[in-house]
């Protein structure tokens, strides 16, 4: 657990200039190029709409489509799986590798893996865990967590993993070009591919009518992989299930448009029965979900389908990188579902979002993001988390509003700050003071101006 | 109580107010002219796709399409191919292969993806191949993603995947580097 706050880990990101500048405008060109998507389809918003609703029914409908899934799914002769946590989900994992002695794990990106801490508990075991998505792989050989949910190595510049690849791939020294660093990589991983057994998916969606698991990738790691070894292991949270492929019409017109800015993944990919002689699990995994359908603020959390859009219109995470959020998912939906998880671990996450919305507003299936980071804020005194300073500000404040007396007062003093000295309005204990211009007062109210010059005329 | 009857229970437990499923009709985009509006998806995503001419033979276009490939595998009958992918033993024998050419079912307008479903032995060849060529009739494209998948079955196989363009990273700097771990070009042939 970082115990750092966004604050804190946000400056430190920003002492690297250059690299914090780059940071945010690549995200914003994700951001543009999602824009220009989205405006050539000019049913987009309807899109939106459609994609929202489709959830809220499917999550307020969530035990009647998973049975429906798990038994289209079993009919199709596929192995269902239920995990209550974590622990449960690598248990499963571990057993079916045992069952197959396989030492080898090739993986494709997924986050409820990550959120499940699945590799640390694998390589403890002995296995051998191999990401497969490039950004995956360069953050596992570096050992380091993923920074966005989709570009999972967007803070890392070309140089290091050029650095990286020289120590481990034996590339050439002080070359960090991209396709030859790609290509480096592709020649290593093929050979893990074809040693492979076993290999690991996430899931963009579960279909209930007809029991297949959808998943989206450019790099087509996960067909590599799950096309190879016979034995395929699908990591899904309960939340991923989605009525039909009708419904999934919507979905996959917004996933990828959303989140890198394409009109679709190279691959979408439909994983419907098992290998011939080979073997077909799906983990159906809970986590604590189950128990966020019963909270009305933040259930729309539920509806999310992770494709990192809210990061890259989030004017903070641009400028502060996903390290500074403490929560393994970062952004908007990251600080909403850290609050989710542990409010008392993940709380000072809220502090990174300025309430401009532009979540919402970019969000395909309306997540209301910036509602939900409102409303944990106005709730932080009841879990003994509201800040101090803050709490004592605004009683005063409050005091002052509801005495006229004093909030007259007040108003006629105000302009003598407009004379004291800037060391004192600007001093240590002014945390409003850094990188703010108080501006001045004027010399009579509003108030008092309208007396004299409007009423009395 | 298994794990699947707490994890429902819970979900019952937990679930409040309900939501209606909405009607999925809506008035989605159409293009006045698929054919080309697929062609140029196609090459915006890094891809290609080119119509076969009267009279053109399909073989040669290949061979002038990728006229360095060395090893290719193909099971669609009159294509000319070194390798028919129904006789290999393992998946991994069609590692090496540089040119996969495979039959498409249908393709989408508004983002050049191809339905292809499994129809070969081994699935790997899609994405082991170093190139690929899909082939599909060039009067089998839908306008929209809705359309696609009225249209999209499976057969005894399971695997289905709708590929638009070749495998790409951006990875690294947000770089766009084409050819990740699956083909490095594609070329859709519309006959």
């Amino acid at each position: 657990m970082k115990k750092e706050t966004h604050i804190h880990a946000a400056e430190r990101f920003l002492n690297n200039k250059k690299n914090a500048v780059w940071h945010d405008e690549t995200l914003w060109q994700t951001r543009a190029k999602r824009d220009r998507q989205a405006a050539l389809i000019p049913e987009w918003e309807q899109l939106r709409e459609l994609a929202s609703k489709i959830k809220m029914h499917t999550i307020t409908h969530l035990d009647h489509y998973l049975e429906q899934f798990a038994a289209a799914a079993e009919k199709n002769g596929a192995t269902v799986h239920w995990a209550k946590d974590a622990a449960e989900h690598n248990a499963i994992v571990l057993q079916i590798l045992q069952q197959h002695q396989a030492t080898q794990l090739v993986k494709s990106k997924s986050m409820l893996t990550e959120e499940c801490h699945l590799n640390p508990f694998l390589i403890e075991k002995g296995v051998d865990v191999v990401e497969s998505d490039l950004g995956e792989r360069i953050l596992q050989l570096m050992d380091i967590p993923p920074s966005h949910i989709v570009m999972p190595a967007i803070h890392i510049q070309r140089e290091a993993v050029g650095k990286l690849f020289e120590e481990k791939l034996n590339t050439e020294k002080g070359n960090a070009d991209p396709t030859y660093l790609t290509r480096a990589m592709r020649k290593s991983l093929r050979q893990k591919f074809l040693a492979s057994t076993v290999a690991m998916t996430g899931a963009n969606f579960g279909i209930a009518e007809t029991g297949d698991v959808v998943v989206c990738t450019n790099e087509g790691n996960a067909d590599m992989g799950t096309s190879i070894a016979k034995v395929h292991i699908v990591s899904m949270g309960i939340e991923k299930v989605i009525p039909s492929h009708d419904a999934l019409s919507v979905f996959v017109r917004l996933l990828a448009r959303s989140a890198t800015g394409q009109p679709s993944t190279s691959y979408t990919s439909h994983y419907q029965k098992p290998q011939k002689e080979g073997e077909l699990h799906i983990i159906l995994v809970d986590n604590g979900r189950s128990s966020i359908l019963a909270d009305k603020d933040h259930i729309q959390t539920l509806k999310c389908i992770r494709c990192g859009a809210c990061m890259n219109t989030c004017p903070v995470y641009r400028r502060s990188g996903g390290y500074s959020y403490s929560y393994f998912i970062p952004g908007p939906i990251g600080i909403n579902l850290g609050m989710l998880k542990a409010p008392k671990n993940y709380y000072t996450n809220l502090s990174a979002c300025t309430l401009c919305f532009s979540c919402n507003s970019v969000c395909p299936v309306q997540v209301d993001l910036g509602n939900q980071i409102y409303k944990w804020r106005q709730g932080l005194d009841s879990i003994g988390k509201a800040n101090r300073t803050k709490k004592v500000m605004s009683d005063g404040m409050r005091m002052m509003f509801k005495q006229s007396g004093i909030y007259h007062a007040a108003l006629k003093a105000a302009p003598l700050i407009n004379l004291m000295p800037r060391a004192l309005i600007y001093c240590k204990a002014d945390k409003w003071g850094i990188g703010r211009e108080l501006p001045q007062f004027a010399k009579q109210s509003f108030n008092s101006w309208w007396k004299k010059e409007v009423l009395k005329k | 109580m298994s794990n699947k009857e707490e994890i429902l229970k819970n979900i019952r437990l937990h679930t409040q107010e309900t939501y209606e499923m909405p009607l999925i009709t809506l008035d989605a985009i159409h293009y006045p002219d698929k054919v080309e509006q697929f062609i140029q998806v196609s090459k915006s995503v890094g891809g290609n796709a080119v119509v076969l001419r009267e009279g053109e033979d399909l073989n040669e276009l290949i061979r002038s399409l990728y006229p360095d490939a060395g090893k290719s595998a193909s099971n669609v009958p009159g294509i000319h191919a070194a390798i028919n992918p129904d006789d290999v033993r393992t998946s991994q024998e069609l590692n090496g292969i540089d040119l996969g050419i495979v039959q498409g079912v249908f393709g989408v307008a508004e983002n050049g993806g191809v339905w292809v479903v499994q129809n070969v032995k081994e699935r790997s060849l899609y994405f082991i191949s170093e190139y690929l060529v899909i082939l599909i009739d060039k009067d089998q494209i839908v306008d929209n993603m809705h359309e696609a998948y009225k249209k999209a079955a499976f057969n005894d196989y399971g695997f289905g995947c709708f590929i638009s363009g070749p495998s790409k990273t951006a990875d690294i700097e947000q770089a766009l580097v084409v050819g990740a771990h699956g083909p490095k070009g594609l070329t859709v042939i519309l006959r």
